[in-house]
């Protein structure tokens, strides 16, 4: 039995089905990419997922169904970034990363010491040391989203599903956030889920790619063991004409590259 | 450590320090409240056992003030509520109806019955109408959308505006139709006796409810989807804290008549001073609601010979001082 497996998941808006009978597993300790062109159905997904979208179709983690869990319990095993969090209230950054403690607490019940402490370490975690009282509505939007990433790292979870995490990061935080979720998921019996916009962070970040298309997953790609054209076929479905190349960089590692070709007049 | 000591620190003993301010001034303006009226009353008469002066003491002036801190503070605190679940800075108990559903209600009870405290018993009749009905009418939409509950309450509005429409032609306009308008002007006159402390009474534990829920409606300012994922139910919580605020808000309207900017500007008020969210700004809020109510209140008593509505002065104070605060913001950001 896999970790966590999605069957036969349709999920759309009303009139319009963006899913069809999407089928697919993840292993404990893996990172997952998610790609599709702009439409192709990588937020319906992860918010399907999540319970945000209502859907048909099984989501099951270790053998628990996620449908039909109360809030609360669910999100005591799933954590989620939205592409841009709601937050519009002036709260500090310490009490934003608190917020994901909530399934833990009770209804009245306030904050420990040390979940306050845990917070403070999230914040420092993403580079936001020291800056725990700031108003979470003057950080910049990359600071927010590290902020929102440190309130989903912070509380204990199985299975993150984040959409976009890194749209508004620059390059060195872009790295700085896939190396923290490999970590993340390397720490226990968990799993994540990322659909990313940018695909060389997808492709030498991510275990396993899923790519989206037509309403389905046209394919799951592993990035490290993929033959080259195999990979390059796949990408092409998605971004037109591309080239992909592995490159040892100066550290000895070897990352692919993806190099945009001129598309046929 | 010192990042330690920074994140346990600055802006709750800040603050702290403003709740303390609040208190000591509305404690101030109550205590003046009492003593300020047509009737004189006298520190040293009190003392001293003075039959008539205690009299006028308990059902005239007690009761009249502890409507101005209670019904303030609950204003100053359901405006909180309402502001930050909607994430919208112009929202307040009204959109969901329950100060037209009020007058409505104490309309009909100007028509049809007798006596100031069944006026007040169909106003709480009329707010409760509209508030349940706007709930019940936005939880036939399972899609939980925030804005479904402010379309329910314009639809309840209306209706209760129609009512209200109704009730005032059918009225005798010499006098109901002029009490009528005089109780839709609000005014904490008249507030006497015993009959106020259920009332307060409720209002007092909508209150204590919503401050034990101040962390959930933090959590409800989030997007819907991100608060459902970090673990809210999010209608139903929206629900029970809409329903305590607006509650809160019936027991006070249905006592002293419409008061207009006191859910709008305390807790602006509050946020501006404290620039956060937290409880000591909810605190600080109900804490200037309750100070410019009593305030207007001594000023509608004071003013001219006659009684002259609250409302009228709760603006005439507000409106500057949210000015005032606006302008101070600016500067130092």
């Amino acid at each position: 039995m896999s970790f966590f497996s999605v069957q036969g998941l349709c999920a759309g808006y009303a009139g319009r089905r963006v899913l069809q009978d999407v089928s697919f597993t993840l292993e404990p300790g893996c990172l997952t990419g998610v790609l599709g062109a702009n439409g192709s159905g990588k937020t319906t997904l992860l918010k399907a997922v999540g319970g945000i979208l209502p859907h048909a179709g099984r989501c099951t983690l270790q053998g628990a169904a996620l449908e039909g869990l109360s809030p609360r319990r669910l999100a005591a095993v799933c954590g989620y970034i939205p592409q841009r969090s709601g937050i519009g209230i002036d709260i500090s950054a310490l009490d934003v990363v608190l917020m994901g403690f909530n399934p833990a607490l009770g209804l009245l019940e306030r904050p420990s010491a040390a979940m306050r402490a845990r917070a403070a370490a999230a914040l420092a975690e993403v580079g936001l040391g020291g800056r725990e009282q700031e108003n979470y509505l003057h950080l910049s939007e990359g600071q927010k989203q590290l902020c929102i990433l440190a309130r989903t790292l912070a509380a204990p979870r199985r299975l993150l599903l984040l959409d976009e995490p890194e749209s508004a990061l620059d390059f060195h935080h872009r790295y700085r956030m896939l190396a923290l979720l490999r970590g993340w998921v390397r720490g226990g019996e968990r799993a994540a889920l990322a659909a990313l916009h940018d695909p060389a962070l997808a492709l030498n970040g991510c275990d396993r790619l899923l790519v989206l298309a037509d309403g389905g997953v046209r394919a799951v790609l592993d990035p490290a063991r993929n033959a080259l054209p195999v990979l390059q076929a796949q990408l092409a479905a998605l971004y037109g004409r591309i080239s992909l190349h592995r490159l040892r960089g100066a550290d000895g590692r070897e990352q692919l590259v993806m190099l945009k070709e001129e598309d046929p007049a | 450590m010192t990042s330690m000591r920074r994140f346990m620190a600055s802006p709750t003993r800040n603050s702290k320090a403003l709740c303390l301010a609040g208190t000591a001034l509305l404690a101030a303006l109550a205590f003046f409240s009492l003593f300020c009226g047509k009737y004189p009353l006298t520190l040293s008469g009190l003392l001293g056992g003075d039959a008539m002066q205690w009299r006028v003491f308990w059902t005239l002036r007690f009761s009249r003030t502890a409507v101005g801190v209670i019904g303030g503070f609950a204003l100053g605190v359901a405006g909180f509520v309402y502001q930050t679940v909607f994430r919208n800075p112009l929202a307040s108990p009204d959109v969901i109806g329950v100060s037209s559903g009020a007058s409505a209600g104490a309309a009909a009870g100007i028509l049809f019955l007798s006596g100031a405290a069944a006026v007040t018993a169909a106003a709480f009749a009329g707010a409760l109408a509209a508030v349940c009905l706007a709930l019940a009418l936005s939880s036939l939409d399972r899609s939980g959308r925030r804005s479904t509950i402010v379309l329910a309450g314009i639809a309840v509005h209306s209706l209760a505006q129609t009512a209200l429409m109704a009730l005032k032609l059918t009225a005798d306009p010499e006098r109901e139709l002029a009490s009528i308008e005089y109780w839709i002007m609000g005014s904490l006159n008249g507030i006497s006796g015993y009959a106020v402390g259920g009332n307060l009474a409720l209002c007092a534990v909508c209150a204590a409810a919503l401050f034990a829920l101040h962390r959930q409606i933090l959590l409800l300012s989030a997007e819907e989807g991100e608060a459902k994922l970090l673990g809210v139910s999010v209608g139903r919580l929206r629900l029970a804290v809409l329903g305590a605020a607006t509650l809160a808000v019936a027991c006070v309207v249905s006592l002293s008549g419409l008061i207009s900017f006191i859910g709008l500007l305390a807790p602006h008020g509050a946020r501006l001073l404290t620039r956060r969210n937290g409880p000591g700004t909810m605190l600080l809020g109900g804490l200037l609601g309750g100070a410019l109510l009593v305030g207007a209140d001594i000023l509608a008593r004071t003013a001219a010979a006659t009684e002259l509505p609250v409302s009228i002065f709760t603006s005439l104070l507000g409106a500057p001082f949210l000015i005032y605060l606006i302008a101070r913001g600016r500067r130092d950001v």
